[in-house]
């Protein structure tokens, strides 16, 4: 991320120099406020999707969920860090039902917690593919731009999008497994580790 | 159809609700409790957010961002990929905002119904952000494999741009 921003950055310095060196403040500010917009418009979605989240947190959604998509997680991110699957699980299942904005949140989390573990550099890559292929199950924001722009028939385009992100996503967890190697496999002996992060995490429930 | 989909949303909530109630949860409490943890998310990630918003923003006034779309063209419509949705290949894994503002103006521009507007919104759909993805979840943390994973993201999302054109043809 450093060399890429670096390297963007220099270019398009250089080339606003040579053209137009007066608008490079504007541009710059303008790209900060739009940051600031986007951060304010997700305060907003986080709240909704953060405050609801809570509540099942509470009321043992949460982790219901989880038990169902953990086998699966634990076998595609290779790890055994318990709160990091609970929400790795949550991130997967958000993910699904296609609100996205509830997803980002768990995601960080996810992030932040598979960092700490053994196995991080092929975990974190897993979550990082996982996300940016995304496998939605009901495309719902193109469908409101369709409705909005009053097309025949919004939703013909449903079914071949279930298809095109099921092969970006299986592509991209096939191409991890290839190119990313997972230090699990080397490493064994070491039991006792996910055990002192279950203990800890059944403690801070 | 659509408006089955727009129930769903407020059917999650009032499940949730009644399920909590169902558990005895305080769900006020539990609610805020919740909302209170947006903020410190939010500060947390603002910094990554607006520097790469001021790049993307440094991308489209220095016109490199065109110039590389008009590269990048000829390439796409010898893969399948029609010529007019470039723009929004190149955008979308940069920017959420930035690459719905693109799909609107292609659907406008060729009409909702038209091949080259359907290919775009299936191509929209089959991936997400994926430089917002790595500014965002993965911000502050260094980790040496997130270069290979973005490019295996980046050319998952290709292949499969390819397969939806392909598929908006014979569906």
């Amino acid at each position: 991320m450093n060399a890429l921003f670096s390297l963007l950055f220099a270019i398009c310095t250089l080339l606003l120099l040579y053209i137009s060196p007066e608008t490079f403040l504007p541009a710059l500010l303008d790209g900060a406020s739009k940051g600031a917009a986007v951060c304010v418009s997700l305060v907003a979605t986080y709240s909704v999707w953060l405050g609801l989240m809570q509540v099942w947190e509470d009321s043992g959604v949460t982790r219901a969920v989880s038990k169902l998509v953990k086998p699966f997680a634990k076998r595609l991110f290779k790890t055994d860090d318990e709160e990091a699957l609970k929400a790795v699980s949550m991130n997967m299942s958000v993910n699904l039902l296609g609100i996205s904005g509830a997803a980002t949140p768990y995601g960080v989390k996810a992030a932040n917690l598979l960092d700490k573990t053994k196995n991080a550099e092929y975990s974190s890559a897993m979550l990082f593919v996982l996300n940016a292929t995304s496998l939605q199950l009901i495309p719902t924001s193109i469908i409101a731009v369709r409705v909005a722009l009053k097309s025949a028939n919004p939703t013909d385009i449903v079914i071949p999008t279930i298809l095109a992100t099921l092969l970006s996503t299986i592509l991209g967890i096939i191409l991890t497994k290839l190119f990313i190697k997972d230090e699990k496999a080397r490493d064994t002996g070491r039991v006792c580790m996910p055990k002192r992060l279950q203990t800890k995490g059944a403690g801070t429930r | 159809m659509n408006y089955l989909l727009g129930l769903i949303v407020p059917i999650i909530f009032l499940a949730s609700f009644l399920f909590a109630i169902f558990r005895k949860v305080k769900i006020y409490d539990s609610f805020t409790q919740g909302v209170k943890g947006a903020i410190p998310l939010i500060l947390s990630i603002f910094p990554y957010i607006a520097a790469v918003t001021m790049l993307c923003k440094l991308l489209e006034v220095s016109g490199l961002e065109k110039a590389l779309t008009s590269w990048v063209a000829p390439l796409f419509s010898f893969t399948g990929i029609p010529e007019e949705i470039a723009p929004l290949v190149i955008m979308k894994p940069l920017s959420g905002s930035g690459s719905i503002a693109v799909l609107t103006q292609i659907l406008e521009r060729y009409g909702v119904d038209s091949y080259a507007a359907r290919c775009a919104c299936v191509a929209y759909g089959t991936s997400d952000t994926a430089f917002y993805i790595g500014a965002v979840y993965f911000a502050g943390l260094e980790r040496k494999k997130m270069t290979t994973a973005l490019v295996i993201s980046l050319f998952s999302f290709l292949i499969s741009v390819i397969f939806s054109c392909f598929l908006c043809r014979i569906m």
